[in-house]
């Protein structure tokens, strides 16, 4: 065998596991998607062949799940975690990627460790102080919670994006007759958007998929999606058509995000640490 | 217009120093280069100038005001970027419109200002696109726009050309010779290239560890080096250092050549400096000393010969009809009139008597 | 303004907002994890008792050490697994070309899931009448067909591996490729002039220049296993039994639905120990690459 061949056969092995992992890793979310438009009757065989229906998405939306509550709640939860989240995050991002400050590798250090905390030992004492100042089951306090898984990738992410901008065009600003506020407004924004947009789609995934400061806090007004998908437990067991509609209204807008800032999501999920 | 003072300047990080107390006056409409390797001090010098960055120590004059705690939006300087700082989300137009915009013109002189400057440097077709468009040459003479479309007291330039390759090099290093001479505003230029250094500026300063080695013309620079270091760094090829002692007033290398009579005392160590030009080549015999050609180089407009002398290998350029081959021999003969010497010890030059 | 002050405010809201969302939540939880702290019982936290919380923990509760043990398994088979699938997937699909962009670019669609989607599809999957996974299983290995792994312990506990796994390869295979990206092609070539086989360039070559990716890719991994909550209280909640009960599991249980704020918090505060362990690690390896 020549060694030309040797690389063909190889070549061939490689793309059959590839194919192979791909499907594998596919499967689950086709089978989502194929469900979603079966029948109550269909759902329960192991077929590929069947009339698609729409009716699964008529029914979520009605009593007795609303599931347009809960789409609701989820997105203005995550739209105002990242409204209010971004421009915190831009200003101190800016501040520790052009300046030196008194404890800033502590106050990285901390911000990048609160990342890390386990989301159970944050929620306690929110839970006992919102019981106690009346936030349970309210999107705002909702909010507040998310702010503390959402700020540290912010921080970082858009950190990343500011040390990327020359500090030539900043430094050319100066000396051209701009104050440093002025820099900022000109300069550094525009050239940060596309990196600010991006670090918001982000946080917006992360507060969209999060699950247990809602399963805690909430039990009725302000039940996000991924909560939601618990009421599709019936008598006899889970109805798994209606489960795949709302896995679909759940997962399909954030494909959409992630297909939009898939080059960053590595450096946005490392913090940095690989790009 | 305006003449920059800089009074026992210093910048310090921790224990690192990069400008170690240097004083300077730059003259008005005077062009002067800071010249030196990378780390030198050059660009931390002009970077205090601009405001960019603080001084640990001494005091900035731009014209009659003490700058040091002015910001640099507030010392009335423009300056042009190594990597130029364009603005990439604006247009060539709003590019070079900006210190205007943002130091309050009236809008009707705007545009009048931006095509002037345009025009100066040829830009004016591309005043809709933005830097991504432009090719580097291009982006340099925007940078060149931004800063002359205002009349600054001073001109900063931090390696401007150094981003270009080289032939682009040699025409805009002649279009900022031209337009450096038509505007006459005091200019400070930061280069490590001599040649840069050479042609462009009224007087150079070379920088070398935070301390200024020589401030004069090039001329001065070039022909009457203060010490080692501005001879072995001027010139290309570099200056031949040759090691040594004088005795009976002439210089005998370190392998017991008496080579030429050099008018000073005698002494145990001295360094022969001697510039390739000022190498004559001859054929074996014709010369003071024949030696053997270590390599034979041919660069077009002239030859270039290194030759084996003793334990050191020395340069000498030949007429560019000259051929050789390695391992031939020729004769040389210094030109005594273009020597120079220097105390090993200090690197300082001594002087003929 | 001057840079030094303003270079304070700007810094100023966000640590307010780390410090009020994650720095004094981890504190109170600390006090808590002192006191009574029953949820269902008037003044709450009801008063200190040193450590007993712990103490009970320890010496008391068999739950607790289950669900230690459940957790540990759980996260050294998860990031082994994990980490090696997604070495080879990445190793696979880092020549670049249609084909593999166009299957990284795929990847990105279950990392971008839900984890609680995830756990639900993987029940599904796994339905032993009509899951496709459970199928696929039975006609592969016959003895599997048919039985309801969900109500098995240690079969659970596989699914629940298996979810993990799934949703996590995507992520470190797209880490990992980029970690080989940086690897410099010539020092690879080198090798394969030099004789190498395509093995040993891997082993002696790729391999070590990409340690420190791997590094941090292994740390990550096992932070987010040791915090694993969603995909298994959706999957399994924590059964059949305790088998599946991880620690965040086993914290959010007494304390939400046992009332016991003090005694989960004290447990919670022991999964913050390895935790900054970890930390400490991932944090030089970010720094390292900041200066």
């Amino acid at each position: 065998m020549t060694g030309r061949q040797k690389k063909q056969i190889i070549n061939a092995i490689q793309i059959v596991l590839i194919l192979i992992a791909i499907s594998i890793m596919l499967i689950p979310i086709i089978w989502i998607f194929l469900a979603a438009f079966k029948n109550h009757v269909d759902v329960y065989q192991l077929k590929l062949l069947f009339t698609p229906t729409l009716e699964n998405f008529g029914v979520v939306f009605d009593a007795p799940y609303y599931l347009g509550a809960k789409l609701l709640n989820s997105s203005i939860v995550a739209l105002v975690t990242v409204v209010i989240a971004i421009p915190i995050a831009t200003m101190a991002a800016y501040s520790f990627s052009r300046f030196r400050l008194t404890g800033e590798t502590a106050m990285l250090v901390m911000i990048l460790a609160t990342q890390f905390v386990p989301a159970v030992v944050i929620i306690l004492p929110f839970f006992v102080m919102f019981r106690d100042i009346g936030l349970l089951d309210t999107r705002v306090g909702l909010i507040l919670v998310n702010l503390a898984i959402v700020m540290p990738f912010a921080i970082w992410m858009i950190k990343g994006f500011i040390d990327g901008i020359p500090l030539d065009t900043e430094e050319a600003a100066m000396v051209d007759g701009s104050s440093r506020i002025q820099v900022i407004l000109n300069i550094v924004l525009p050239m940060a958007a596309p990196g600010l947009l991006t670090a918001g789609i982000f946080c917006f995934i992360i507060a969209w998929n999060e699950f247990l400061f809602a399963l805690i806090l909430t039990n009725k007004d302000a039940v996000t999606l991924p909560i939601g998908l618990a009421l599709f437990k019936g008598e006899e067991g889970d109805l798994w058509n209606l489960l795949s509609a709302a896995g679909i209204i759940i997962m399909l807008p954030m494909f959409v995000l992630a297909l939009i800032i898939r080059r960053y999501f590595v450096q946005g999920m490392t913090m940095g640490a690989v790009r | 217009m305006a003449e920059v003072r800089l009074k026992n300047l210093t910048k310090r990080w921790g224990d690192f120093v990069g400008v170690d107390n240097q004083s300077l006056e730059i003259h008005d409409r005077e062009f002067l280069v800071l010249l030196g390797p990378s780390g030198c001090g050059k660009t931390t010098t002009m970077r205090m100038i601009a405001g960019l960055e603080d001084p640990t120590d001494g005091e900035i004059w731009i014209g009659d005001r003490m700058v040091n705690d002015d910001l640099p939006k507030d010392r009335d300087v423009a300056m042009v970027f190594q990597n130029y700082g364009l603005y990439p989300h604006m247009t060539i137009f709003d590019n070079i419109a900006y210190p205007l915009k943002v130091r309050g013109t009236p809008k009707a002189d705007i545009a009048p200002k931006v095509h002037e400057a345009a025009e100066k440097v040829e830009l004016t077709q591309f005043l809709d696109r933005k830097p991504k468009a432009l090719s580097g040459g291009q982006r340099q003479r925007v940078a060149l726009a931004r800063a002359i479309v205002r009349t600054p007291k001073v001109f900063l330039m931090d390696e401007p050309l150094s981003n270009l390759d080289a032939k682009l090099r040699v025409t805009m290093r002649a279009e900022l010779k031209h337009l450096s001479r038509e505007m006459k505003i005091t200019t400070v230029y930061v280069t490590h290239d001599q040649i840069e250094a050479m042609t462009l500026a009224d007087r150079v300063a070379v920088m070398k560890h935070g301390v200024i080695q020589q401030l004069g013309t090039p001329d001065e620079i070039y022909n009457d080096p203060a010490n080692l270091f501005v001879a072995g760094f001027i010139g290309s090829p570099a200056m031949n250092l040759i090691n040594g002692s004088v005795q009976d007033g002439m210089f005998v290398t370190t392998g017991g050549t008496r080579l030429v009579k050099v008018g000073i005392a005698d002494r145990a160590d001295v360094i022969l400096g001697v510039r390739a030009d000022d190498m004559n080549v001859f054929e074996p015999g014709e010369g003071d000393i024949d030696v053997t050609i270590y390599a034979f180089e041919n660069t077009g407009e002239s030859t270039l010969l290194t030759v084996q002398w003793g334990k050191q290998r020395v340069i000498a350029r030949g007429s560019r009809h000259l051929r050789k081959n390695q391992d031939d021999v020729v004769g040389i003969s210094l030109s005594p009139e273009h020597l120079y010497l220097f105390d090993p010890e200090t690197g300082v030059r001594i002087q003929a008597e | 303004m001057r840079d030094n002050t303003l270079k304070y405010l700007l810094v100023l809201p966000a640590v307010l907002v780390v410090f009020a969302t994650a720095i004094w939540p981890l504190v109170e939880s600390l006090r808590l994890s002192f006191t009574v702290g029953r949820l269902n019982k008037p003044n709450f936290p009801q008063g200190y008792l040193g450590f007993e919380n712990y103490t009970w923990a320890f010496w008391e509760e068999p739950a607790f050490w289950n669900s230690v043990w459940v957790t540990g398994i759980y996260t050294v088979l998860t990031v082994a697994l994990t980490t090696l699938l997604a070495l080879g997937l990445a190793m696979l699909l880092a020549p670049g070309g249609r084909l593999r962009s166009g299957v990284q670019t795929l990847l990105i669609l279950p990392f971008a899931m839900s984890p609680a989607l995830i756990g639900v599809s993987f029940r599904f999957m796994f339905n032993p009448e009509f899951g496709l996974f459970d199928a696929f299983f039975g006609a592969v290995f016959p003895p599997l067909a048919d039985i309801s792994w969900l109500a098995h312990p240690q079969l659970a506990f596989a699914v629940c591996v298996m979810a993990d796994v799934w949703g996590w390869i995507p992520f470190l295979t797209l880490v990992l490729i980029g970690g080989l990206a940086s690897v410099p092609p010539e020092t690879i070539e080198a090798a394969q002039v030099d004789g190498a086989s395509g093995w040993r360039v891997f082993r002696d070559v790729t391999l070590p220049q990409l340690a420190p990716v791997l590094a941090v890719v292994i740390i990550l991994k096992s932070i987010f296993s040791l915090k694993t909550f969603d995909q298994i209280f959706m999957l399994t909640n924590g059964g059949p039994g305790t088998a599946t009960q991880t620690l965040s599991h086993y914290i959010y249980f007494n304390g939400m639905k046992y009332g016991q704020i003090g005694y989960s918090a004290s447990v919670a505060w022991l999964m913050v120990i390895p935790m900054i362990f970890l930390t400490y690690a991932y944090a030089k390896f970010v720094f390292r690459k900041a200066s």
